[in-house]
């Protein structure tokens, strides 16, 4: 029996696509925070500290990402059971627990200047800190749980319910009121200056960005602790006894 | 003299009175959000110069003493401080799982290969070699 394994050039591929995408990202990166620092005026009323507002927003934009991603690779894994699907999901629910905790901690460090208190129970602030614990019981079920069919279905299960959060974070905010800024939906006073603008939309591509690299290499992560997994019993059934 | 102005979606915050103003901060105390204590400036008397040598009471919602470079410096370091260790921890794990991999194919390939040996000269198959013996 011939133990299948990619050719070079195949493994090659997505490698050197995955390291040009890591450059991409580092550069635009490295560009954002250049141009927010120099470049986007200070606003009126809050002074400096509103420059948090130009990876705050991104890095709950990336959250999104995240959650969108373990939503789809638990519907995936729950309709036809690959594993590829559950690697996309844990993937998925990683970048969302990194990019929430992001949110929340530089959400309460702006409203600190901003509002004068770190923390309100506003519906947006609830919300989101909501739906960053159901990723993180995700992430710490992953973990602890074992990786097993009942376990992965179990996890699927958390995934497609937690992504039942998301809309209600993006719209409390429209219907419930509250402090939380509205500059951006249209109920807003909006972004008046173009550099303001052009800020945020660098920062909604670096973590763009920066959420693929690291959606990507999880789920390359993923997929290599699959293929240890069979060379274990390959290596089993061959009788190769451990270190 | 800096003045602090409270932007029109922060107004509703709770203990949000950074204005130096001497008006009492009537927007606090009317705000939807005021299930937090009003300021007690609201309630009491100005204190004179006598009352605040003979005493120091506390206040909630005072004036602000963040200073905004010193918040920004601190946002932007937990952002770079998670996504490092995201990165950091990515890697430690694809480094360890790569070299196990590559443990086993290589210990997986030496076995082939004697197996195959063996079977070309009629040899009855050696006992695989260990793991720890298969190199890279």
């Amino acid at each position: 029996m011939e133990r299948p394994s990619p050719s070079n050039s195949a493994r090659r591929t997505p490698d050197l696509a995955f390291q040009i995408l890591v450059v991409v990202a580092a550069i635009c990166t490295v560009g954002t925070i250049h141009f927010v620092a120099y470049r986007t005026p200070i606003e009126a009323t809050m002074g400096i500290v509103q420059k948090i507002f130009y990876f705050h927003v991104p890095a709950a934009y990336s959250m999104y990402l995240g959650a969108a991603a373990c939503f789809v690779g638990s519907a995936g894994y729950l309709y036809d059971g690959r594993r590829g699907w559950d690697a996309l999901a844990r993937a998925g629910a990683e970048v969302a627990v990194a990019m929430g905790v992001i949110v929340l901690i530089t959400g309460p460090l702006w409203a600190a200047k901003a509002w004068g208190v770190y923390w309100t129970w506003d519906p947006r602030l609830t919300t989101s800190m909501l739906s960053v614990l159901l990723y993180v019981a995700y992430v710490v079920l992953r973990l602890f749980a074992g990786d097993g069919d009942a376990e992965r279905r179990f996890a699927a299960a958390l995934g497609v319910l937690g992504a039942a959060n998301l809309p209600i974070i993006h719209f409390s905010v429209q219907k419930w009121g509250g402090n939380h800024p509205r500059v951006i939906t249209s109920g807003g006073g909006g972004i008046h200056d173009p550099n303001m603008t052009l800020g945020l939309m660098l920062g909604f591509l670096s973590f763009t960005l920066i959420a693929a690299v690291l959606l990507w290499w999880r789920l390359r992560i993923d997929l290599a602790a699959s293929r240890l997994a069979e060379l274990e019993q390959e290596a089993l059934e061959l009788g190769i006894g451990e270190d | 003299m800096k003045i602090d102005i409270i932007p029109p979606s922060a107004t509703a915050a709770p203990a949000a009175s950074t204005s130096n103003s001497a008006a009492p901060p009537i927007v606090a105390a009317s705000a939807p959000a005021a299930a937090a204590p009003a300021p007690p400036s609201s309630t009491q008397p100005t204190p004179t110069v006598d009352d605040r040598s003979t005493a120091f009471r506390a206040v909630e919602g005072g004036p602000q003493m963040q200073s905004g470079e010193k918040l920004l410096v601190e946002a932007y370091a937990a952002i770079w401080i998670i996504l490092f260790a995201l990165i950091l921890l990515s890697w430690r794990r694809q480094r360890r799982l790569d070299d196990r991999m590559a443990m086993l194919e290589g210990a997986i390939d030496k076995a082939r290969q004697a197996e195959a040996r063996s079977v070309t000269m009629g040899e009855t198959p050696k006992p695989p070699p260990q793991a720890h013996e298969g190199g890279t």
